[in-house]
């Protein structure tokens, strides 16, 4: 499959000539996308309970006329090679309408009892992207059906992301590494304390 | 009763003749039911005194049957003689730097009373002398974790956390034949829990009657009365016991090195549920047999009761059953062999509006082993909205999967689907479900089908084969294809495949070609303004995430037909070139479309491919552009007099933009923009 690469070699290819490139997993700019989305559903450390002022949300943008097509509109467009833009270059995007309902669900479900978790040390990040009840102990036994469900349910919306996102960036065949970029991204973004699982399986404290 | 193995004893007079003090040592003092080290009691009784003060110490008691240990026990009270010749002693006992319970000791001829006390708290025990075997308990608000070392004695991993016991309890402990413990206990608030936290209770309450015998090689306990109130769980199982009495009747049996059997269990939950069987445990407390028939006369409490704790993982935690069931299960060295399932009349909703059935009816059995057949059937359903008639599935089972032994038809939206060849493989360890079948489509209406999901008002019929379905890992993927007659064409689906078909974004994905499409039909179910002619094309790599389009290529042109008109009302371009965002243009001056009602046209074509929301538009292979310095591409290209052109100019399109405009226009209220 011969696709164009990122954005700027793109350009300096439709300068030159019509040279097609084998596509690679564009490792950084899939870390990048999975930085912005577990950043978003874990929340901003510095200001963690902070109401800071409504930001503009990406994912409603409820553009007006053609202002969102111009938003999407990117400059390279004016040299002529916009089709490359929307035939997908190999650039991480996770601003899929289901990619973002399922962001702001769990960053909902996150706030509402994962995080809770976490900070008891009853949760952990598992290395491959999912979350477990790691101790059980410290969840009082009221609150276990329901953290149980959040985690089954947080897990079935992470194994949903990760699928959605290598499915929408045209590369069903990534899936696992798109899955790989994130569950290192979780443990890259968890806070001070919280537990993760190592490449061995172990559990370790951050 | 007391054996003294070793004893040294000695009575020293006094140098104050006022006072007499009596002083022992004893190493070590063995009972039946606990062996006492290193014991020193001390008596000083001033002459004239009314009592007095005896200590008694010891660095260690032990009683191994019972799982007690203490050490270094104090205990100092004033010794009285009462009138009716007794002698009684209250006072504090402390054993290590634990807090101070208070233990009063009354001593008369015949009977002995000791009772231990703290807060609301009391322990009690008499004998008498007439049945020397015998020992009395009786037991207020005593703390649960007093009988932590007693559990332990059975089950290693369990840890009281709260609750109280209250009761009467009667020790027999001859010393030719087993220990036997009857009587009453009543638990109130009792909360448990395992280290790894797999098991736990919390707030139960009951009462029970016990009978408990332990000989050398065996020991036994039945366990007859009633739960009432709190919860437990057991890994993902959770129960949440109800306001109501639920009959509980267990007998236990344990060999001497060997696990706890339950010959039998008995757990009787009015209407909801009533459980009769037996259960293993080795060694190491892990179930090895089970055989349990279970009972549902009312399904309703059951999900919330008993089912919760497994539902809320599964995704469908509000899923409401009635109806009556039958359940049985085998378990057998530690492995599931045969399960069954009996529905009488179940209706089974999920609130989600995902699926419903009613009427279930039947037993799929399922086996591990030898081949069963076992049929199951409803009354009616619906999945997604679409409703489903009735059907009866016979099923077989052997080798740990399920198969339909026949061809299954069912009636869906005025036609019928039949499944064939289907085989079920349930999750086992690692891998989740395998389900294969064939599925024959015949003649389904879409027009019931567009009006149960909300489309537009669409009229034909949907077909196909699709000899191979396969649903593993979540991915429900279909060979063959289907064949929807729509506005006298066709559409052809092939390349069909659904993910996460019940879970989170179900996502579509096909293949279409259209061919031989009558505009007029389709553009009169849009209300889009009227274009007459045939329409073919194809939208490949079609891709529908909860149910909407977030890829496609497609490209849509018409076909000139002998003996069809090609003509398109000027509503129809005012809503094509307003939803085009006034980027499309005409070469006509904008006063001049009004003057006419319809235009000829020779082509129409559009293309769109939809990626990351955006649509990259086209118009017509091979047609000329006019004012292409930027692009235009044609989207109708006219014919006679007046000639009409239609030109878009701006190729990326946002998807939701076009979305709300092509639906604004079919409601007929856009204005129109013409440049």
């Amino acid at each position: 499959m011969k696709r164009w690469m990122g954005m700027p070699m793109s350009a300096v290819l439709a300068l030159t000539a019509c040279v097609t490139i084998n596509v690679y997993f564009p490792a950084a700019e899939a870390k990048e996308a999975a930085k912005q989305f577990v950043e978003k559903v874990i929340g901003d450390e510095a200001q963690p309970a902070q109401p800071t002022p409504e930001q503009p949300k990406p994912e409603q943008p409820k553009p007006d006329g053609g202002m969102a097509a111009l938003m999407q509109f990117d400059p390279l467009m004016l040299v002529g090679i916009s089709p490359a833009y929307a035939q997908g270059a190999p650039d991480i995007t996770i601003k899929t309408p289901a990619i973002q309902a399922i962001q702001s669900r769990m960053e909902s479900r996150f706030d509402a009892s994962l995080r809770a978790g976490f900070d008891s040390g009853a949760l952990g990040f598992t290395q491959d992207g999912l979350v477990v009840v790691r101790d059980a102990s410290k969840v009082q036994l009221k609150d276990r059906v329901a953290i149980n469900q959040a985690v089954a349910d947080d897990n079935r919306d992470r194994k949903a992301v990760y699928r959605e996102v290598a499915v929408a960036n045209g590369h069903p065949e990534w899936e696992s590494q798109i899955r790989g970029v994130f569950s290192k991204q979780w443990i890259a973004s968890a806070r001070s304390g919280w537990w993760y699982q190592d490449a061995s399986g172990g559990w370790k404290q951050k | 009763m007391v054996t003294l193995l070793v004893l040294f004893a000695g009575l020293m007079p006094s140098q104050d003749a006022s006072a007499r003090m009596l002083q022992a040592h004893i190493q070590r003092v063995v009972g039946v039911a606990a062996t006492l080290e290193d014991v020193t009691i001390r008596l000083d009784w001033p002459t004239d005194a009314a009592a007095g003060e005896l200590t008694l110490s010891a660095a260690a008691v032990d009683s191994p049957d019972l799982g007690y240990h203490y050490r270094d026990l104090h205990w100092r009270c004033p010794l009285r003689r009462t009138p009716d010749a007794h002698w009684t002693c209250d006072g504090a006992l402390v054993s290590g730097r634990s807090a101070p319970l208070r233990l009063v000791v009354d001593i008369g001829a015949a009977t002995t009373h000791a009772s231990l006390a703290t807060g609301a708290a009391r322990f009690a025990l008499d004998r008498n002398s007439a049945s020397p075997d015998d020992t009395q308990l009786d037991l207020t608000r005593v703390p649960l974790v007093w009988a932590q070392a007693l559990l332990s004695q059975a089950w290693a991993a369990g840890e009281l956390k709260d609750g109280t016991l209250d009761g009467h309890l009667d020790v027999h402990a001859p010393t030719d034949r087993p220990l036997q413990v009857t009587g009453s206990l009543a638990v109130n608030g009792a909360a448990f829990q395992t280290p790894d936290a797999t098991l736990a209770g919390e707030q139960l309450g009951g009462r029970f009657g016990i009978d408990y015998r332990k000989a050398t090689n065996l020991t036994t306990m039945t366990l007859d009365g009633v739960m009432q109130g709190g919860e437990f769980l057991a890994g993902n199982a959770y129960v949440a016991l109800p306001p109501s009495a639920v009959d509980v009747r267990i007998q236990a049996q344990q060999r001497r090195g060997a696990g706890w059997q339950l010959p039998f269990i008995a757990w009787h939950d009015g209407k909801a549920l009533v459980a009769d069987g037996s259960a293993a445990f080795d060694a190491e407390t892990n179930l090895q047999a089970l055989d349990l028939d279970l009972h549902s006369t009312d399904l309703a409490p059951l999900t919330g009761r008993y089912l919760s704790g497994w539902l809320a993982v599964a995704g469908l935690p509000d899923l409401q059953l009635s109806g009556t069931a039958d359940a049985r299960a085998r378990v057998a060295g530690g492995r599931l062999q045969s399960a069954s399932l009996a529905l009488h009349g179940v209706d089974m909703i999920d609130p989600k509006g995902r699926f419903r059935f009613e009427g279930l009816d039947g037993a799929p059995a399922f086996s591990a082993t030898a081949p069963a057949s076992s049929q199951l059937g409803w009354t009616g359903g619906q999945l997604y909205g679409l409703d489903f008639g009735a059907a009866r599935l016979p099923i077989v089972s052997g080798n740990g999967e399920l198969r339909l032994r026949d061809a299954v038809t069912l009636p869906a939206l005025g036609g019928t689907l039949r499944f064939d060849g289907m085989t079920l493989r349930p999750p086992a360890g690692d891998n989740g479900a395998d389900i294969r079948f064939g599925l024959t489509l015949d003649a389904l209406d879409i027009g019931q089908l567009s009006k149960r999901l909300g489309w537009p008002a669409f009229q034909g019929q949907l077909s196909g084969r699709i000899p191979n379905a396969r649903y593993s890992g979540e991915r429900l993927i279909f060979d063959g294809g289907l064949t929807m007659q729509l506005f006298g064409g066709s559409v052809q689906a092939s390349s069909l495949s659904l993910e996460r078909p019940f879970g989170v974004a179900p996502s579509l994905t096909a293949d279409l070609v259209l061919d031989d499409i009558d505009l007029q039909s389709l553009t009169g179910v849009f209300d889009f303004g009227s274009i007459t002619g045939r329409l073919a094309g194809r939208i490949d790599e079609l891709r529908l995430v909860d149910w909407s389009a977030t890829a496609f290529d497609a490209e849509l042109h018409t076909v000139k037909t002998h003996g069809v008109g090609q003509r398109i009302s000027q509503r129809a371009v005012q809503n094509i070139s307003s939803v085009g965002d006034a980027s499309f243009a005409t070469t006509l001056q904008s006063q001049l479309i009004g003057l006419f009602d319809d235009f000829g046209y020779g082509r129409i074509g559009i293309s769109c491919r939809l990626s990351n929301e955006i649509c990259a538009m086209g118009g017509l292979e091979g047609a000329d552009t006019s004012g292409s310095e930027t692009g235009g591409f044609t989207i109708v290209q006219g014919a006679g007099i007046p000639h009409l052109t239609v030109v878009g100019f701006n190729r990326l399109v946002d998807w939701p933009t076009l979305v709300e405009r092509l639906a604004a226009a079919s409601k007929g209220d856009v204005k129109p923009v013409v440049e």
